[in-house]
């Protein structure tokens, strides 16, 4: 199998150097024909924040060309940051199982991250419109897919948050139903405090009301996230009003005590309040928690939550090998099947049932004495008919010609429903 | 041959007897599969089993309607199997409306134990009251089984708010926070399904006091069972109005409805067979 994978990940280069290899999608568009025209016959490049993996099927029959990787490092100019050691290349099935680990999420830096799914996606449709797949990339891509959207519906290993963030905003979903019926309220201005309130606006929270010490500071995250600012003194009277407080400011003491919980409680009419204390130390008198339809969360709460799904998904790993390793022995099954002799064979078998087939349906409609002459006639048109293209097809398999042939078989089985009846 | 074919029906009745509770056993198996451990088999399995099961069961409705002339509502065990019958209709229906299933282990539970009593201790009753046949006590059955279902499916989503709840509350994040719906939605359907309950009880209620009177002149408005109705109903009728002029939400009104839930059982169960005279017509 004459593919390769050549690339850089967080496992290989730092983010100083996988940044200097990021490549937007208008640049890849210019590339790839300049990789089509010196280098490989089919190729797809992907690029994310976390890597930047060429896949490709070289133009001639060879092993993995040494100076690929510099041709990607001067595209970049980052021939002077980079070194072949932050490469690696993988060949053959070992290249087809690592596309697969990646469209798993299992190779990505947070376990089990769906977005590379959609990139590798694009980083394909890319290159088709670039004309720079062909049969093989197309059915190597289109079973990575595959792979990917298995996962996603047979493990659980994409399932919980894994950042304090997102824990948080899922914990609000697990509260309320309709994020868009509730107002949040984000006192103080740090960075997790935003990135919550920036996954609570991606649900479609109703309003967003912003109160900080200082009042610029929040008039900036107001332009970003778009959000009420209000003053800070009145953030304890808003809180009648919202349905989830984001709280991340540095105070010594309790910026809410208790006793104004119960107040503010009754003042909203008992209604659910759900409250995210991201301060060290604690913003939230912690035994404000014990009041009715209060549900206050620290940092660590929400650590725990993290902990408890990251663990869940590096247990859900096995299942994702396993359906891995199950299309990969499929994807090997299929490439094998390009072979020029059991291809003719299907094809004879299949015109030889549909000879016998027809004989069988209308043989009554001839005399006895010349069933033997029509047996021996019908088989003849066969042989006559499969002669041409299967000697054609033969002679195509020196070495030079093998992707050609591939072709051409992938075509006939294509054309005549061999691996489908395969599958049936 | 008649007789034969009646040998036969009773025999079928009794095998449909014994085969329900095994039916819902398996059903809950499946949503119990589904839900603690998410076995893909089971999230297959679940729909069609619990489709079959309640295909089972309207059979043996019939059957036995047919069999011994009178609808299976004469004794505590025989409504009981009309009760789990109406809550998988209810639930089947939910499911189909909300697209949750995680609920459907907790819901089908209850048809089970109902069914597995019903099919323990239902006995063929020789001769029938001719009170038992009237129209009127049709519609009070028809709406105080209803409004059971709902006040049943109404405490069970009222417990798993309860349980989602304490989970939230203590920050144990396992299998209840994962896969159950939200504290809202589930808030949202116990109401629901209360307010559908009480419409029915009432409706039941009324029926019934009409009905009464007209079949027996023993009637005593101080009858335990009569007295617990009543109180059922005040309790559900005042946990409304706390919610509506009150603004009482959340936990307190699921406390409110497994509470509700808990009487209502007590009252069908161990006040109608041991203390009340006149719910009693066999």
């Amino acid at each position: 199998m004459n593919i390769f994978c050549l690339g850089i990940n967080h496992r290989t280069a730092p983010i100083e150097i996988r940044e200097k290899f990021w490549y937007s999608s208008d640049e890849i568009r210019a590339f790839l024909p300049v990789l089509k025209q010196h280098v490989a016959q089919e190729c797809v490049l992907i690029s994310t924040c976390n890597r930047t993996e060429l896949y490709y099927l070289p133009q001639e029959q060879s092993v993995y060309d040494g100076s690929l990787w510099q041709m990607l490092a001067s595209q970049k100019n980052a021939s002077n940051v980079v070194r072949e050691e932050n490469f690696y290349s993988l060949s053959s099935l070992n290249a087809v199982k690592h596309l697969f680990n990646v469209a798993s999420g299992i190779d990505s830096m947070v376990l089990g991250d769906v977005q590379i799914l959609g990139q590798t996606k694009e980083a394909f449709t890319i290159a088709q419109q670039s004309r720079c797949t062909g049969i093989f990339l197309h059915r190597l891509f289109q079973t990575a897919f595959h792979v990917g959207k298995r996962v996603k519906t047979e493990t659980e290993i994409s399932e919980g948050a894994v950042s304090i963030s997102y824990a948080a905003a899922e914990l609000a979903s697990k509260i309320f139903e309709d994020l868009s019926r509730h107002t949040a309220l984000l006192i103080g201005a740090g960075e997790t405090g935003k990135l919550t309130a920036k996954h609570l606006v991606s649900r479609n929270v109703k309003k967003l009301i912003i109160a900080n010490r200082t009042r610029q500071r929040a008039e900036e995250l107001s332009a970003q996230l778009g959000g009420l600012v209000i003053e800070f003194e009145d953030m304890a009277q808003q809180l009648q009003h919202v349905d989830i407080a984001i709280s991340s400011v540095e105070s010594h003491n309790y910026i809410l005590s208790t006793h104004d919980l119960h107040r503010i409680m009754k003042l909203r009419g008992n209604k659910p309040l759900f409250i995210i204390d991201l301060g060290v130390p604690r913003n939230i008198d912690p035994s404000a928690n014990a009041i009715d339809n209060v549900f206050l969360h620290d940092i660590d709460a929400l650590n725990h939550i993290v902990d408890n799904n990251l663990a869940h998904r590096k247990a859900e790993i096995p299942k994702v090998q396993h359906i891995v390793m199950d299309e990969l022995i499929q994807f090997n099954n299929w490439y094998n099947s390009l072979q020029v002799t059991p291809t003719i064979q299907e094809l004879r078998e299949r015109f030889e049932s549909i000879r016998e087939n027809e004989l069988k349906k209308h043989r009554h409609h001839f005399p006895l004495e010349t069933q033997s002459e029509l047996d021996t006639l019908t088989k003849r048109i066969i042989n006559k008919i499969l002669h041409t293209p299967m000697v054609n097809l033969r002679n195509g398999t020196g070495e030079l010609e093998e992707d050609e042939t591939r072709r051409k078989v992938h075509i006939i089985r294509t054309l005549f429903g061999l691996d489908k009846k395969k599958t049936e | 041959m008649s007789s034969i074919f009646i040998v036969d029906m009773r025999f079928f009745i009794t095998l449909l007897q014994i085969l329900l509770p095994l039916c819902y056993f398996a059903t809950i198996w499946a949503y119990a599969k589904g839900f603690f451990r998410n076995e893909r088999v089971a999230e297959v399995i679940k729909r069609p089993l619990l489709g079959l099961t309640l295909l089972l069961h309207t059979i043996y409705i019939v059957a036995r309607t047919l069999e011994y002339f009178h609808p299976p509502i004469t004794s505590v065990f025989e409504l009981f199997s009309l009760i789990a019958f109406t809550i998988g209709l209810a639930y089947v229906y939910i499911e189909l409306r909300t697209k949750i299933t995680s609920t459907g282990y907790f819901i089908l539970m209850l048809p089970f134990f109902f069914q597995l009593f019903s099919s323990m201790f239902t006995k063929e009753i020789p001769e029938i009251p001719e009170i038992l046949r009237s129209h009127l006590l049709g519609f009070h059955v028809t709406s105080a089984l209803l409004g059971y279902a709902a006040i049943t499916i109404s405490a069970v989503y009222g417990f798993l708010y309860l349980m989602l709840y304490h989970d939230i509350k203590s920050s144990q994040f396992g299998v209840i926070y994962k896969r159950l719906p939200n504290l809202e939605m589930l808030e949202r359907m116990s109401f629901t399904a209360t307010v559908f309950g009480f419409i029915l009880l009432t409706i039941a209620i009324i029926v019934g006091l009409i009905w009464l009177p007209r079949i027996t002149e023993d009637i005593s408005f101080t009858d335990p069972k009569l007295f617990g109705t009543i109180v059922i109903w005040l309790i559900y009728a005042s946990g409304l109005t706390a919610k509506r002029l009150g603004g009482w939400q959340g936990r307190r009104m699921m406390v409110l409805s497994v509470f509700g839930f808990t009487l209502t059982i007590f009252s069908m169960t161990i006040i109608n067979m041991f203390f009340s005279e006149f719910h009693r017509f066999y």
